[in-house]
C-alpha cells in the first residue's frame, strides 16, 4: 500500500541535554493538530513556547488522512495564522451531497457557501496537510522550538514550575515550564501519568478508513449511506480529499476487525462501492473506533488539557479537530494575555469555563449521532427502519435521520467575559479581500463599527481616542461607504475603515449608526453596544479581560 | 399533554386503528405503529406535549407490567 509522503524531522539535542537550565514560559506536549495551532497562535501574540512531539513527523507516519473535514469556523483561524490559503488550495471543497439508504437516495442538498463570508462553509483536506503547514508556519514565525523525538514519560508539579522527564535518543532530561498545555491526543500520557478520570464510554462501533485513488473521473459530490448495499447494510461514507484521493470509511459495527480491516477486504469493499468497472489503487486502510470521554476539568494547576487530550467522541460531524482547534483559539490569547501582564491569572480560568461546556455538548450531540448510526438493540433498529422509510416519502422524515451536524463554533453568552453576545464572528467577504484584512495588529480586541451619517460622532471621537492610546491596543475597523468624504475624514483621525458600499457588511452584523462591536483576540464578540462611549467599550473590553468581577446578563 | 378526550368519534379512531393493522405480520404491524408514532408526533411537535406523552407512555408500561401487585 502506497501510504502518503511526509516530511520528517531530525531529532536535535536540546540546550538543556548539554547543561543549560532554562525555564520556559510555555511547553505543548503533542506537536498534533491541537498542540500545532496553539504553538501558532501564541507564536503570533509573541509568546515563545516548546513543543514536545514523540514523533519525528506529523499525520502518524504517512499511513493515515485522519481528519479531513475543516469547517468554516476552523478557516477564518488559520486564516488569521496564516495557513488558510495553502489548505483552500489543496484541498477540495464539493457542494452537492447525497444521503441515502439501501437503493435509495433520501434526499440531497448543495451546501453552496454563502457569497457574504470570506471563507467556504468547510475544505475536506488530509490531517497531515495542515499540520505540515502549521510546522512551515512555525518555521517561519521562528518563536518555536519544536522538538522531535522528546517524548513525555514523567511530570511533577513544583512550587513554581511543572517539570517534565523526556525521553529522547540521547538519553533523558528534564523541561521546565511555567505551563504545560496538554495536547497528546486521545490516549494522552500527560492524563494519564496525573491519573485524570476520562469517564470513558464505548460504543463498540467498528468503523475502517479506506483511502484510494481513481484511475478515471467520477462526480465529486459526497455520498452517504445509512445502510450501504455494498457493505451489510451498514454506513459509508464516500468523500473526495485533496490530490485527488477518495476517503471512504466503512462502519463495520462489532466485528474481529483484525479480519475486516485487512488489506484484500479493504481493497475488495472499496470496489465494492465504487462498481467494478472502477480502475482503483488502495492508498491507505485504518481500522478505528470511537468512544466518548470528557475530563472534569481543563486546568489541574499549571497543567492545562486541549484537544483530544480533554475530551473524546464520535466523528459524525468532524467536531473532534475543529474543537480542538476552537480549544486552540479560545486559550491561545488568555495565556498570551496574563503572560504580558495584561490580565490576572483567573482568566485562563475561564478558558475551562468556557471551552468545558463546548465539550460537553460535542460529547451530548454526537452521541444522539451515534446512536441513530448504530442502533443498539433490534427495536432501535426497527424505529430507525420506519424513520428512513418515512424520510423517503416526506421532509419531516428526513430531518430526523441523524448522520451528524457539521461542526460549528460555540457561543459564549453565559460567559463572564461576555457583555453581550460571545458568539464567533465570521470574517466576511468585501470586495476580494476578508474583513479583517484590513487590521494592522490580527491579534488585539477590535472594535467593528459604524459611523454617524453627519458630524458629531461622538463616537468617532472615542475610538480615536482608544485608537491612539498605545495601552489600550485596540483595532478599529470603521464600515461606511467609500470613497467619502465621511472615509476621509476618518483617515485623518487615524481610524480605519473599511469600504461597505451597499451597507452590506453592516447589516449582517446588524450594525446601526453609532452601534460598536466589541471582539475579544479570538473575535468571539464580547459586546455589541448600542450608541457606544468610550467607557462602555472599554469596561466591556476589561470584563472580556477577567478584569471586572462578575458579569450582569 | 391532553388527557380528557379529543375525537368527535373515538370508537370509530379505535377501529381505523385496527383495521390499517389487518393483513400485516406481525413485523409488519410493528412498522405500522412505528411510524404512526413518527407521522402523529410531527403533528404535535411541541417538545413539551412530546415529552409529557412519552413520560406517561412509560409510565403507563412499567406500572401494567408491574410484579408487585400495588397496581
Amino acid at each position: 500500500m502506497k501510504g502518503y509522503e511526509l516530511p520528517t524531522f531530525p531529532f536535535r539535542r536540546a540546550p538543556e541535554q548539554d547543561g543549560q537550565q532554562i525555564r520556559h514560559r510555555v511547553a505543548i506536549v503533542g506537536g498534533g493538530l491541537t498542540g500545532l495551532t496553539l504553538a501558532c497562535d501564541l507564536a503570533l501574540r509573541g509568546v515563545e513556547t516548546v513543543v514536545l512531539d514523540e514523533d519525528d513527523t506529523i499525520g502518524v507516519r504517512g499511513i493515515a488522512s485522519r481528519g479531513i473535514v475543516y469547517e468554516q469556523r476552523s478557516l477564518d483561524i488559520f486564516d488569521r495564522l496564516g495557513i488558510a490559503e495553502r489548505m483552500l488550495e489543496t484541498g477540495r471543497t464539493w457542494s452537492v451531497g447525497r444521503v441515502l439508504s439501501g437503493e435509495d437516495e433520501l434526499w440531497s442538498f448543495d451546501l453552496a457557501s454563502d457569497p457574504t463570508l470570506k471563507h467556504p462553509r468547510f475544505v475536506n483536506i488530509q490531517q497531515y496537510y495542515v499540520e505540515w503547514y502549521l510546522v512551515d508556519r512555525l518555521t517561519e514565525l521562528g518563536r518555536t522550538d519544536l522538538r522531535w523525538k522528546n517524548r513525555v514519560t514523567g511530570i511533577a508539579q513544583q512550587a513554581d514550575h511543572v517539570a517534565l522527564s523526556v525521553e529522547t535518543p540521547d538519553g533523558p532530561y528534564l523541561v521546565e515550564a511555567d505551563w504545560v498545555v496538554a495536547a497528546d491526543g486521545v490516549g494522552s500520557t500527560v492524563r494519564a501519568l496525573m491519573d485524570i478520570d476520562t469517564h470513558r464510554e464505548g460504543n463498540n462501533d467498528f468503523w475502517c478508513i479506506t483511502d484510494v485513488r481513481l484511475k478515471q473521473d467520477v462526480p465529486v459530490e459526497r455520498h452517504t449511506w445509512v445502510e450501504a448495499p455494498f457493505n451489510n447494510s451498514k454506513a459509508c461514507w464516500k468523500h473526495m480529499m485533496a490530490d485527488d484521493v477518495w476517503r471512504l470509511d466503512f462502519q463495520l459495527g462489532q466485528c474481529d476487525i483484525k479480519v475486516e480491516a485487512a488489506p484484500e477486504k479493504a481493497a475488495a469493499r472499496a470496489q465494492d462501492t465504487f462498481g467494478d468497472g472502477v480502475d482503483l489503487e488502495v492508498v491507505s486502510v485504518v481500522p478505528w473506533e470511537y468512544y466518548y470521554q470528557l475530563i472534569d476539568d481543563f486546568r489541574h494547576g499549571c497543567v492545562l488539557f486541549a484537544g483530544d487530550a480533554a475530551h473524546a467522541f464520535s466523528s459524525f460531524g468532524g467536531r473532534a479537530g475543529n474543537s480542538g482547534i476552537q480549544d486552540a483559539e479560545n486559550l491561545g490569547w488568555k495565556l498570551a494575555a496574563f503572560l504580558k501582564g495584561q490580565a490576572p491569572e483567573s482568566l485562563i480560568d475561564t478558558y475551562q469555563e468556557e471551552r468545558h461546556p463546548a465539550a460537553a455538548f460535542n460529547v451530548w450531540v454526537t452521541q444522539r449521532s451515534s446512536r441513530f448510526m448504530a442502533p443498539d438493540h433490534p427495536h432501535e433498529r426497527r424505529l430507525r427502519d420506519a424513520v428512513l422509510n418515512l424520510a423517503k416519502r416526506h421532509p419531516f422524515g428526513r430531518a430526523m435521520v441523524n448522520t451528524g451536524r457539521l461542526s460549528d463554533p460555540w457561543t459564549y453568552d453565559d460567559s463572564s467575559l461576555t457583555t453581550s453576545g460571545g458568539e464567533a464572528i465570521a470574517d466576511r467577504r468585501v470586495g476580494d479581500q476578508g474583513l479583517f484584512d484590513s487590521l494592522s495588529d490580527s491579534t488585539a480586541f477590535c472594535a467593528i463599527w459604524r459611523p454617524a451619517a453627519d458630524a458629531p460622532d461622538p463616537l468617532m471621537a472615542a475610538l480615536a481616542e482608544l485608537a491612539d492610546d498605545s495601552a489600550a491596543s485596540l483595532e478599529t475597523l470603521a464600515l461606511c461607504p467609500a470613497p467619502s468624504g465621511l472615509a476621509n475624514r476618518l483617515g485623518d483621525a487615524g481610524l480605519t475603515t473599511v469600504a461597505d458600499a451597499d451597507g452590506a457588511v453592516a447589516a449582517s452584523l446588524k450594525l446601526e449608526p453609532g452601534d460598536c462591536l466589541l471582539l475579544r483576540p479570538d473575535r468571539h464578540l464580547a459586546a455589541h453596544i448600542a450608541n457606544a462611549t468610550a467607557a462602555e467599550i472599554t469596561t466591556a473590553r476589561d470584563r472580556a479581560l477577567g478584569l471586572v468581577e462578575g458579569a450582569d446578563h | 399533554m391532553k388527557t380528557e378526550p379529543t375525537f368527535a368519534d373515538p370508537h370509530a379512531f379505535y377501529d381505523r386503528l385496527v383495521r390499517a393493522q389487518e393483513g400485516l405480520t406481525e413485523e409488519q404491524r410493528e412498522f405500522l405503529m412505528n411510524s404512526l408514532v413518527l407521522l402523529m408526533a410531527n403533528q404535535v411537535g411541541d417538545d413539551t406535549v412530546l415529552a409529557a406523552c412519552i413520560d406517561e407512555a412509560r409510565s403507563a408500561t412499567l406500572d401494567n407490567y408491574a410484579t408487585d401487585g400495588a397496581s
